[in-house]
């Protein structure tokens, strides 16, 4: 596999045509991946938290699933109205500290939220890996659209997802 | 936007954290009969660039950790990080056997851990509370263990909901007996570090 471009904490990653974006320990933030089938480009970003504080929404967009969807559509070039060609990837939203006593479970509201916002927008999920109580890291790959999620303790997931995203694969 | 403090603060912040963990140091020297020494603590704003600093573990590591919620005048977050072959340190320490793997972690080595917090947290808010007149409590910790990153980021990112701005002092301890390191976390909400130094009369 190439070198895998990593989407930090709050942070937006992109590549188009070929190339590996990922994200590393993902606890109850979510991996928020856009693909757009036409100019074969995906962004990624390492959504944090359901809501945008104000401060921050405009210096880190990726941060907050509310500013992170637009911003990703921006990323791809797709505007709003004709998004529903965009396929996602959810990977993320645990709950690594279960029965804490704020009981904030922001993975849970991350995943919620992201959902919504993806279904107003008409965009598909085309894979997610979701909730539950462990940590995550993926990849996924733009060339042949696979996708790789690893967690402490348990076989790596990985799926084609070539077909679902209309990429075709190059003869081996 | 990364919290700005000036040098007196933040030296006040990581001798608050040499004082409060030399005294939670202390008590798991006293529990275990191995001598534990501190590191020089830090105090660092917290955002995705510094996130990964923190505590000197592989990302993808198994790391084993406690999150206690802390009430009254210094409220905050207070987490314990071990890397596993630390955790297995203290176990066999304390329990004289450690599990083999992730499946094996049952309950007694969670309460272990659990304890291991809550005698060590316990000893930092007294040593606080008795520089600060500050009244504190703890609640119980929560245990997980997991990739540290995805075990720290579940720390802060719980922490940022509540609050814009985060600090971090990051305390880490050893042993020259054991391979180990455990690494202590506050994050305080910050509205509070303004009461704190003005106790402290800077």
């Amino acid at each position: 596999m190439a070198e895998v471009k990593l989407a930090g904490m709050g942070e937006i990653v992109f590549a188009r045509g070929a190339g590996v974006l990922g994200c590393i320990g993902l606890g109850s933030c979510v991996g928020t991946l856009l693909f757009n089938p036409r100019s074969h480009m995906a962004a990624l970003a390492h959504v944090m938290l359901p809501e945008a504080h104000e401060h921050d929404a405009f210096t880190m967009p990726g941060k907050y699933a509310t500013t992170a969807v637009p911003a990703l559509l921006r990323t791809l070039d797709t505007p709003p109205a004709s998004a529903s060609h965009l396929k996602a990837i959810l990977i993320g939203g645990g709950e690594l500290f279960q029965n804490r006593s704020q009981a904030l479970r922001i993975g849970e509201r991350n995943v919620s939220t992201l959902r919504r916002l993806l279904s107003e927008l008409r965009i598909s999920i085309v894979f997610e890996n979701t909730h539950g109580s462990t940590g995550r890291s993926f990849e996924f790959d733009l060339e042949t659209g696979l996708v790789r999620v690893r967690a402490v303790g348990a076989t790596p997931v990985e799926k084609d997802l070539s077909a679902a995203l209309g990429i075709l694969r190059k003869a081996a | 936007m990364a919290l700005t403090l000036n040098d007196l603060r933040t030296d006040a912040l990581r001798e608050i954290g040499n004082i409060g963990l030399g005294g939670a140091v202390t008590a798991l020297s006293d529990l275990t009969g191995v001598l534990f020494t501190l590191e020089a603590p830090q105090v660092l704003p917290i955002d995705a660039s510094t996130l990964p600093s923190l505590c000197c573990v592989a990302p993808e590591s198994l790391a084993v950790g406690t999150v206690s919620r802390v009430n009254g005048d210094w409220a905050g977050e207070a987490a314990f990080l071990f890397p596993w072959e630390s955790a297995c340190v203290l176990w066999q320490i304390l329990v004289q056997m450690s599990p083999s793997g992730l499946d094996a972690l049952n309950e007694l080595y969670q309460s272990v851990v659990n304890e291991v917090s809550n005698i060590m947290l316990g000893n930092y808010l007294r040593a606080i509370s008795q520089m600060t007149g500050f009244t504190l409590q703890m609640e119980p910790p929560v245990f997980a263990a997991d990739m540290a990153m995805a075990l720290l980021s579940s720390i802060v990112v719980e922490a940022l909901y509540e609050q814009r701005e985060l600090l971090a002092v990051e305390t880490a301890f050893k042993t020259a007996e054991h391979e180990f390191r455990g690494y202590f976390l506050y994050l305080p909400e910050t509205g509070n570090l303004e009461k704190l130094f003005s106790v402290l009369g800077i």
